[in-house]
């Protein structure tokens, strides 16, 4: 059913295309927030990966893979966004995002703290990581949004998994 | 923790999504889908199979992929920043000579300059953008989008000054870097950036012509121009000065920074007669042989319960270049502060523009404030500017809720260029001529820097009978929009004309201070259909002349061989009159001009400068300014000095600052330009 609108909004059907947006927002904005860690930055991405939608979705093939690509085309987002946040460098604002996540999860059982440290690893290492933990995939398929070999995204995980220890023993200490 | 529980990672739940951003980016989506739907009517681009690449390309770009190629690749990268520090010495040793271009017109060339701008990092955004946008015939004008449209042609170097510092470059260095030309003309950019002394361009562009002459009154005895109450000038000015540079000489339009001032002439006693005007003669603070002839005029102030009904329309550019503190925000709290002003039976709409224009808010009374508040709270940057399409939605919205004896008036908000749709300077200038004639005006209210099409924005408020406002400042937006509502507002007068005759028996030479833009021909004053300025409640307008008096030692033209017994018809040779001024207007709703005169005479002249009324002094010293930042040559050896002596003798009452802020100009543009401060 969803194949159906994917395959109707890239021939330039506008319901499709409506409804297709309309039932993915929340996947996106999710996707988005889980990447970015921020309300207004995953706001941000999700229009942007909407506004993306609208004119790649024309002449798209290959409408089984719907959400495999629409991962890839939110992540993309995401990082652009991440790196334009960076670019910004209001480390102030973003010192004081921090710390109202923090607060907003204070009960959280020290899952903020692995979020900051998975956010700060390598991109690859984390898009691995919050693929596989964060949204549930399996490795073949997370191999599949990355576009990469299956074993890479399990080195990718390894790595990350190293580096995580060695972050949060950094962050407890 | 040494056991990592990354299964954690899966028990967080991201919050609900915001349902007023869902329905942004929902009606975002939808909007470039329909774009994206116009383009690919128009078959964009390349229709046959496979990527449009050339034969070299071709050959070269397997062997580019081979590794042992990985040298070249290499020295490529190193010819990029010996090409980058090359061009720099070549630039600085003055080998290459570096073009500035001002021009109004963008051309090709211009394009590329910009197009190495840092501006390019947005513009990379903006191409994932460029699937939307129009990437055809407008694409050389459209400049920082197109450059970084990836259709781009491989070799947009070509025509740049760098191309010649690497074909200066030793053959064998060269081979490397000319193998992948697309490669080397995007990692050339960065150092280009680098190395690259010139200033960085601006994009604005003024409309502004060389100083008026001096005229002799022996040949040219009568001067005619139109009212111009526009402030734009003035807060450009400040702009520049307090960001540390002083302004460009054609920014600066002498008699919009006299105008910005409040002065207090002696206004009308009844909207019968809509202005009175109060002339001063006195001695030219810059020059000994020349005087001064000052006219202020001020326009019938309307009473708060006389205002008509108002039915605004608010043209807001919601475009990616808006995205700045100084540009939206600040552009929203100034329409809240101009909502807080109207009257509950006012009406109100919100048009954007960014690609497609859209109607945020139906005409609404200004009863619903709240309504129209969070309206404007609404508006986000994003999208490319389709400035006429916008306005023709405006347009549609006053004319829906127009009001038959009250103001309809659209107020444009923007930053600058309309680079989307049929926006030729003529195109938009003819809409808005029509919609004047149907009595809907338009006003401008420009924002930001970079970006600022000053022209478009006076050819727009001069045909549409409106101002034109440059906001840089909240406090400019109070005092714009709040202070001088009533002025910008409601038109007491349109096409309001001043027209002075000299007596050639008393007055050699003249010169029209400022109002280069506005001159108009000497038939024009009597021709009812030839459009001018408008003059609201309560504006006041002073426009100076500097006039050599007969005999002085300072006329610059000789007297005329054979033009003896030409003046025969001048009758006012012994009244002691100096000259004439006729002032023409029509009623804001009326077709017919109506006619008043006055006879400026020796009883209107002050022996010195000081004998003159502060408000006097203070204009001209603000005139004095106006033409030293010109570069107007009889200012040069004039002092900022004595300029800031004379504007602080004449502050007098200055309840909201704007004097003391003019002399904090005058200090920085003297420390600026490196001439001694007083």
């Amino acid at each position: 059913m969803e194949t159906e609108l994917v395959e109707k909004a890239a021939l330039g059907d506008r319901q499709a295309f409506a409804a297709l947006i309309e039932g993915r927002y929340d996947f996106i904005h999710a996707v988005a927030w889980r990447w970015c860690g921020d309300r207004q930055d995953a706001e941000d991405v999700a229009q942007e990966v909407c506004i993306r939608l609208a004119s790649a979705i024309r002449g798209f093939k290959g409408a089984s893979r719907f959400g495999t690509w629409l991962y890839a085309v939110t992540l993309n987002a995401a990082r652009d966004q991440m790196r334009k946040r960076r670019r910004a460098e209001w480390r102030d604002a973003a010192y004081l995002r921090e710390k109202a996540v923090l607060e907003d999860h204070s009960a959280d059982d020290g899952g903020e703290e692995l979020w900051q440290a998975v956010r700060r690893l390598p991109d690859k290492q984390r898009d691995a990581v919050l693929l596989i933990y964060g949204e549930g995939l399996t490795h073949a398929a997370a191999a599949d949004v990355l576009g990469c070999a299956e074993t890479t995204i399990s080195w990718h995980v390894h790595e990350a998994r190293k580096r995580l220890k060695v972050l949060l023993r950094d962050a407890a200490a | 923790m040494t056991d990592l529980d990354l299964d954690k990672l899966s028990r967080r739940q991201p919050p609900s999504a915001d349902a007023s951003a869902r329905a942004a980016a929902l009606a975002a989506a939808m909007q470039a889908f329909d774009e994206a739907e116009k383009n690919t009517q128009a078959a964009q681009g390349f229709t046959g199979g496979g990527r449009p690449s050339s034969i070299f390309n071709r050959i070269w770009s397997p062997i580019m992929n081979r590794r042992f190629l990985a040298g070249s690749a290499l020295a490529t990268l190193l010819v990029v920043p010996v090409a980058g520090l090359f061009t720099y010495e070549l630039v600085r040793n003055g080998t290459v000579p570096l073009k500035s271009e001002t021009g109004i017109a963008a051309g090709p060339a211009d394009a590329d300059q910009r197009a190495r701008k840092p501006v390019a990092e947005k513009a990379k955004a903006e191409a994932q953008l460029a699937a939307k946008t129009d990437a055809s015939a407008k694409a050389a004008a459209d400049t920082a989008e197109s450059a970084g449209t990836p259709a781009a042609e491989p070799a947009p170097l070509a025509e740049s000054q760098d191309e010649e510092a690497i074909a200066a470059m030793p053959q064998s260095l060269a081979v490397g870097g000319a193998a992948n030309g697309q490669a080397l003309s995007r990692m050339a950019v960065p150092p280009s950036v680098i190395a690259m002394p010139a200033p960085v361009e601006d994009r604005e562009r003024f409309a502004s012509a060389d100083p008026n002459p001096v005229k002799s009154v022996a040949s040219d005895p009568v001067s005619t121009f139109s009212a111009d109450v526009d402030t734009a000038s003035y807060s450009y000015v400040r702009r520049s000065l307090l960001g540390g540079s002083l302004p460009d000489p054609e920014a600066v339009r002498v008699e919009e920074m006299v105008n910005y001032f409040p002065y207090d002439w002696k206004g009308p006693e009844t909207a019968e007669k809509p202005f009175n005007a109060t002339v001063t003669v006195m001695p030219t603070p810059w020059n000994k042989g020349t005087e001064l002839l000052h006219i202020g005029i001020k326009g019938f102030d309307t009473a708060p319960a006389e205002q008509p009904s108002a039915n605004l329309v608010f043209l807001i550019d919601v475009s990616g270049s808006m995205d700045e503190p100084d540009k939206l925000p600040l552009l929203k709290s100034a329409f809240r502060l101009l909502v807080g002003k109207l009257k509950d039976t006012d009406t109100v709409s919100v048009v954007t523009y960014a690609g497609d224009a859209g109607v945020v808010l139906e005409p609404t009374a200004v009863k619903e404030r709240q309504t129209i508040l969070d309206a404007i709270d609404t508006l986000r940057p994003g999208g490319s500017t389709a400035g006429a399409e916008g306005i023709e939605t405006a347009y549609r919205l006053a004319e829906k809720a127009f009001r038959k004896d009250g103001v309809n008036r659209v107020m444009l908000a923007t930053d600058g260029d309309f680079n989307v749709g049929p926006a030729s300077d003529e195109d938009l200038k003819r809409i808005i001529e029509a919609h004047r004639r149907s009595g809907i005006f338009l006003s401008v209210l420009g924002f930001g820097r970079g970006n600022y099409n000053d022209g478009m924005m006076q050819t727009l408020a001069q045909n549409g009978n409106g101002t034109a406002a440059y906001i840089d400042t909240l406090a400019e937006a109070q005092k714009a929009l709040v202070e001088e509502a009533g002025s910008s507002l409601f038109p007491i007068a349109k096409d309001v004309k001043f027209q002075i005759e000299f007596n050639p028996a008393r007055i050699a030479e003249y010169r029209l201070i400022g109002y280069e833009t506005r001159v108009l021909n000497r038939e024009d004053f009597n021709n009812d259909k030839v459009d001018a300025g408008d003059i609201g409640s309560g504006h006041r307008v002073t426009a100076i002349y500097e006039v050599t008096p007969k005999g002085s030692p300072a006329v610059l033209n000789d007297p005329l061989r054979y033009g003896k017994g030409e003046s025969a018809a001048t009758p006012a040779t012994d009244g002691g009159e100096l000259a004439f001024l006729k002032m023409r207007w029509k009623k804001p709703d009326g077709d017919t001009s109506e006619l008043a005169t006055m006879p400026v005479t020796d009883a209107d002249a002050v022996a010195d400068v000081d004998a003159a009324s502060a408000d006097v002094r203070f204009s001209v010293a603000v005139a004095a300014f106006g033409q030293k930042l010109k570069g107007v040559t009889a200012l040069q050896d004039y002092a900022y000095g004595s300029i800031l002596g004379l504007a602080e003798a004449a502050r007098g009452n200055d309840p909201f600052g704007y004097r003391a802020e003019f002399l904090k100009l005058v200090r920085l543009a003297s420390g600026l330009s490196g001439e001694k401060a007083q």
